[in-house]
């Protein structure tokens, strides 16, 4: 008995330990140099027309490049897949001398031809691809589409009036009129240029509208073969589970950044949602990711004190603001908007939450931008009494019945804790005359949904710069009317129109400066705050120049 | 809700008579978990009645100056519970959030308690068609897993404390009914009943003078269990965001959620109020657990 | 018993109907309804009718109930607003997360619980029994929530023995044939993997678990208590026999037909616990799906998700219906 029973043993042991060797020789690890970044969601698809949320973005900035880009860490313009620009005399035509010997990650050659096929097939977006909620930067930017369906700008109010390709390497973008913002809107991510072949062959814009009105992409372009000419290429994508992007082989800028096969340069980058801000921050604690970004102003100590983490600055280029719907009264009165200035405590919420990241500002322009006017801004310090007898001059009974309105599920890099700078503002205008009823709603759609759509009173919200123009600040919010904002004020538009379509840089800047106190003084939100959003990373992260405009590039960092 | 359905169901009780009763408290006052579960919930309660007289400060007094320099000061001698994360005592607002977390209780146990007794009573009584639309019903809430019926109902209600209130109330609402009706089935072929009907005593009085009553006690029992989860699940809802909207009122389950992202600087912003929730369930939940072994017949007898 | 069978399927079909009339009507009864989540800022009149004609929202109610009926019992849950992808996909690829953590929060329970409650009972009186009565009422008195987040911030941020967030480590390479990670890894002979899922798997089953096993305990001990006390248990050990025999033979068995019952009501609470801890853990189940989608007010998702997930609790409890009728005769014969 005991015999058979040792001999069985032995057996059992070393039939497990055959399975065991014969499973890690199917799954051995190859030691690549990896980088797992923790994004706050899943990318949406993975095609930049069609998206305009950041941790799209964020992989498609790597997949894709545009014909401008930024150089790293600033917004100065620099050349990447053009070489270089000229415009028409009238500013009409602008003509690109494009990259010669680059390839698309199938191997497709680039050249004018793909250009002005990305700029076609956009323009030429079919109905269900037209709404906002879909294609929101080529709205906003060249504003209208080829056949607009109901409720879709055409041809006549669009800025885009077509691309000419002359030749291999010279394409030549029309517009309809002159546009100061339109190279910086080029660097936008959104407007990578795709290979045609790729969007043709796995039916980029094929989808179909499903009873619910949700436009589902049947091709696979933007899910499993998003292809570009950038530095990396997709590799795997499992929604919820991790997005997966290697090293472009055929990249162009290999030949012309020796860096790049320096050891220690991330071969592959791996992307995992973790929606958590809290939990991101724990992840990196474990070593379960390697870096992630907005890291909340209380959690900052705690990544430098900690010798195996750092923290990666991203310059500021963002404001935080107290948006007002002029269209709900009483604000619609001068004196009630002043109330609500003098009876926001800024510099206290600033002082208090911003862990010294923060910028209190009176201007909505982020000091960083020309056209930052440094003289005549109106200055509201908080003062309760002030605001107090102001709504009593505006013929007002005490207190002044507001509501005011704040995201929740959601950090922003200017609005770390949303609900906790809403209680500190609610209190100070409590004490300065106001009655403050509280909304709040999750930030998408819902919150979005309202407040762009002119739901609410008063509420937070703020914006990170797209380029480095002042007209991507002041002209995106207050150059035309807007549900939001709720007036119609022609001075003001008249003014910011006049700075965009101006050319000569430093006449640009007067007039940028004289529309920055403009706007302080009528008042259609009080800014509060310029903030230094941060990245957190492992010690041996080195080289990540982050972006002010989140175009962050991953390919100049190494793991040492 | 589906906690206290499930013992529910394996427990039956008979309704203690005026000796019964007698029994039952003697034994009460013995149980060292009830006497425990009662400290417990006389210190939540009191803490609830007395929380405008007792809070050092006001629970709603910011003073951003303390918090200059990060978040948070912990406990100290002028604020015993520690400042949060807008520099309001913690003590105070848990004294506050108290009075929220026992109206809530109180509100939603109610709620389920009158509307399923009702529904149960009426499906017991009439039987037949009515009783078995009514069960149907009950069974397709039941279907529904709790936490997702009462984010349903806060979903169509909008968010509100009174709209959870009602919310979780509905939870509970299939538990109550399926109770008594249990009850008035099991006692409708009882001898006493059968009495009373040959004698002529119609239904309504039987079931409003006799039955009803001797179902108290099981309802008493499940309101008890029920009253603990109700100040669970708001806690739960209040995590998901489906909580009050204003955000600077001192209920527990906000404060909660509201302080995860502090955990690594003030830890104790979050275990406060969890442990004040554990607390308050934890003492109705022995309470309720005492009263049952207190009215269970099958223990009469026994040590 | 083949009567007791049919009849109980017969039974479901009024409440899967009675269900899905229910969420057609509380879809339509949330605020801003479908059309506002789809327009969003684009919201003119225009629009919203153009959409309300699309989805039909402007026929009468029942030929809109019809229409969802037919599309649902076809196959069709619609198309996620958020994710662009179809709701049978998303089901598809989380249901077995879920299934996963609920399971392994059932097996925590029972194996910890079962024989807690079993020698609380045997130690009738004891500072064990109280201790683990106790603690049993402490397990149901703790947010789900809370529990998982102090486990996580004491196992895995400040001990560092097991993970915090996911399914599985990023760096692994494996294939998932069966959606369940560490059947996976077992069927792919990947042990690394299989290792790896599990670990993923300890801390949430855990957190999820532990109302189960406090009710699992508080059950087998008074269950093993009533058997206990039984004249036939006390014959047997009159006769002489071992009281291990004892036990395992009479006590347990019969013990056990109480938390049979229980297990299948657990569903319930073991799904409306996944949606807590999996959105602390951030794993990517039905549970963070449709806490998620309910914040992004995706209608189609919320429709779709809450429909499955009664209809398997549905059939979930007529299985545990039946397989009680299997074990206790006298309930079929009632």
């Amino acid at each position: 008995m005991g015999k058979k029973l040792k001999f069985g043993l032995v057996a059992v042991v070393a039939s497990l330990s055959l399975v065991a060797a014969a499973g890690a020789a199917l799954h051995g690890k190859a030691a690549t140099t990896t980088l797992v970044f923790g994004a706050s969601a899943d990318p949406v698809i993975l095609d930049g027309a069609l998206v305009s949320d950041g941790e799209s973005l964020r992989p498609i900035s790597l997949i894709f490049q545009g014909l401008v880009s930024l150089k790293p860490g600033t917004t100065e313009i620099v050349p990447q897949l053009a070489t270089s620009w000229t415009t028409s005399k009238n500013g009409l035509n602008w003509t690109f001398n494009l990259r010669s010997g680059v390839k698309f990650q199938d191997g497709t050659p680039f050249n004018a031809k793909a250009v002005c096929f990305n700029f076609t097939r956009w323009y030429s977006f079919p109905g269900p691809l037209q709404s906002d909620a879909v294609s929101y930067y080529w709205s906003s930017v060249f504003g209208g589409f080829r056949n607009p369906v109901a409720g879709s700008p055409g041809p006549d109010k669009a800025l885009y009036k077509g691309c000419k390709a002359v030749g291999a390497n010279k394409a030549i973008i029309l517009l309809n009129r002159q546009s100061g913002g339109f190279l910086g809107a080029l660097a936008l991510s959104v407007f990578g240029i795709a290979s045609p072949q790729a969007l043709v062959q796995y039916k980029a814009d094929a989808g179909t509208v499903s009873a619910d009105g949700v436009f589902q992409p049947t091709g696979t372009f933007g899910t499993q073969h998003p292809i570009g000419t950038g530095p990396y290429m997709l590799k795997s994508w499992k929604i919820g589970d991790k997005l997966v992007l290697v090293k472009n082989p055929t990249y162009w800028g290999n030949a012309n950044s020796p860096n790049w096969s320096r050891s220690g340069k991330i071969d592959q980058l791996i992307f995992r949602a973790i929606p958590d801000n809290a939990a991101r921050l724990q992840a990196l604690q474990t070593g379960e990711i390697n870096g992630y970004d907005n890291v909340a102003p209380q959690d900052v100590p705690t990544v430098r004190t900690n010798s195996s983490l750092k923290i990666v600055n991203r310059p500021p280029f963002n404001v935080a603001y107290v948006g007002i719907n002029q269209s709900k009264p009483p604000m619609n009165n001068p004196l009630v908007r002043q109330a609500v200035a003098y009876g926001l405590d800024r510099a206290a919420v600033v002082n208090a939450f911003y862990g010294g990241r923060g910028q209190t500002t009176d201007q909505f322009l982020p000091p960083q931008l020309f056209g930052y006017a440094k003289k005549g801004v109106p200055s509201y310090a908080y003062n309760p009494d002030k605001a107090k007898s102001l709504l009593k001059e505006a013929g007002l009974t005490l207190p002044v019945k507001i509501d005011f309105w704040f995201p929740t599920n959601v950090s922003r890099p200017y609005m770390p804790d949303p609900s906790r700078n809403f209680q500190a503002f609610q209190a100070s205008l409590e004490k300065s005359g106001f009655q403050v009823t509280a909304h709040s709603a999750p930030w998408r759609p819902d919150y979005l949904g309202t407040v762009q759509s002119g739901g609410a009173q008063l509420y937070l919200l703020g914006w990170t710069g797209d380029w480095g123009d002042p007209g991507n600040f002041l002209n995106v919010h207050f150059g035309a009317k807007k549900d939001q904002f709720g007036f119609d004020n022609a001075s003001l538009f008249a003014l910011l129109a006049k700075a965009d379509a101006e050319t000569n840089l430093a006449k640009r800047t007067a007039l940028y400066q004289a529309a920055s106190v403009a706007v302080m003084k009528f008042l259609p939100v009080v800014p509060y705050v310029h903030s230094t959003p941060a990245l957190a990373f492992k010690s041996n992260v080195k080289g990540f120049i982050a972006s002010p405009v989140g175009l962050d590039p991953f390919w100049l960092a190494t793991l040492g | 809700m589906s906690i206290a359905e499930i013992e529910s169901q394996t427990f039956t009780l008979e309704t203690p008579t005026g000796g019964l009763w007698h029994e039952a408290w003697r034994r009460l006052r013995h149980d060292r978990g009830a006497i425990v579960g009662f400290c417990f919930v006389s210190v939540f309660v009191l803490a609830a009645i007395l929380a405008p007289w007792i809070a050092p400060y006001g629970p709603l007094d910011q003073n951003l100056e303390l918090i200059t320099n990060g978040c948070c000061p912990g406990p100290s001698s002028e604020h015993w519970f520690g400042v949060d994360q807008l520099g309001r005592d913690e003590l105070s607002r848990i004294l506050w959030g108290a009075r929220y977390s026992l109206v809530i209780g109180v509100v939603s146990v109610t709620v389920g308690l009158s509307i399923g007794v009702a529904l149960g009573s009426i499906a017991g009584y009439f039987g037949g068609a009515v009783d078995n639309v009514i069960m149907r019903m009950m069974d397709i809430m039941l279907a529904i897993p709790g936490l997702l019926l009462a984010i349903g109902v806060v979903a169509v209600l909008g968010p509100g404390l009174f709209q959870i209130m009602i919310a979780v109330g509905v939870t509970s609402i299939p538990i109550f009914a399926r109770l008594i009706r249990g009850s008035i089935l099991s006692q409708r072929e009882a001898d006493f009943v059968l009495a009373a009907r040959s004698v002529g005593v119609p239904r309504r009085t039987i079931l409003g003078s006799h039955i009803l009553p001797n179902s108290i006690s099981p309802v008493i029992v499940q309101a008890t269990l029920a009253l603990a989860t109700a100040i669970i699940d708001v806690a739960g809802l209040a995590f998901l965001g489906l909580g009050d909207p204003d955000p600077s009122r001192p209920e527990w389950g906000a404060m909660l959620t509201n302080t995860n992202e502090y955990l690594q600087v003030a830890p104790f912003l979050a275990i406060i109020p969890g442990i004040a929730i554990v607390i308050s369930a934890l003492g109705f939940n022995m309470i309720g657990d005492a009263l049952r072994e207190a009215l269970d017949p099958k223990l009469r007898g026994r040590a | 018993m083949l009567r007791f069978i049919v009849r109980r399927l017969l039974l479901l079909v009024p409440i899967i109907l009675g269900l899905s009339i229910l969420i057609f009507l509380w879809i339509r009864a949330l605020p801003g309804g479908p059309t506002q989540a789809l327009l969003g800022e684009r919201a003119t009149p225009e629009s919203v009718a153009r959409i309300r004609h699309q989805l039909g929202l402007d026929k009468p109610i029942y030929k809109q109930y019809w229409a969802y009926v037919r599309t649902t019992a076809s196959g069709n849950l619609g198309v996620s607003i958020s994710s662009r992808r179809p709701v049978t996909t998303e089901i598809r690829e989380r249901f077995p997360a879920t299934v996963e953590l609920a399971f392994s929060a059932m097996i925590f329970a029972l194996f910890v619980g079962l024989p807690l409650g079993f020698f609380a009972a045997k130690r009738h009186g004891s500072a064990f029994d109280h201790l683990s009565l106790v603690g049993s009422l402490i397990g149901i008195s703790i947010p789900i929530f809370f529990l998982a987040i102090i486990l996580k911030y004491i196992f895995a941020v400040r001990l560092g023995w097991l993970p915090s967030v996911g399914r599985q480590d990023v760096l692994i390479e494996a294939e998932h044939p069966t959606g369940f990670y560490v059947l996976d890894g077992i069927v792919t002979w990947n042990w690394n993997a299989a290792w790896d899922a599990t670990q993923h798997l300890i801390l949430p089953a855990i957190a999820l678990g532990s109302i189960p096993l406090a009710i699992i305990a508080r059950i087998t001990r008074a269950s093993a208590l009533d058997v206990q006390n039984e004249d036939y248990v006390r014959t047997a050990r009159a006769k002489g026999m071992s009281p291990g025999i004892v036990d395992r033979r009479h006590v347990l068995r019969n013990a056990l037909l109480p938390v049979v019952t229980i297990i299948g009501l657990q569903v319930g609470l073991l799904l409306g616990g996944a949606v807590l801890t999996e959105t602390v853990f951030a794993i990517p189940g039905m549970g963070s799906w449709l806490a998620q989608a309910i914040f992004n007010r995706d209608y189609p998702v919320i429709q779709g998700g809450v429909l499955f997930l009664a209809i398997v609790f549905v059939f979930v409890n007529l299985i545990v219906d039946i397989s009680y009728g299997f074990l206790n005769p006298r309930i079929r014969v009632s």
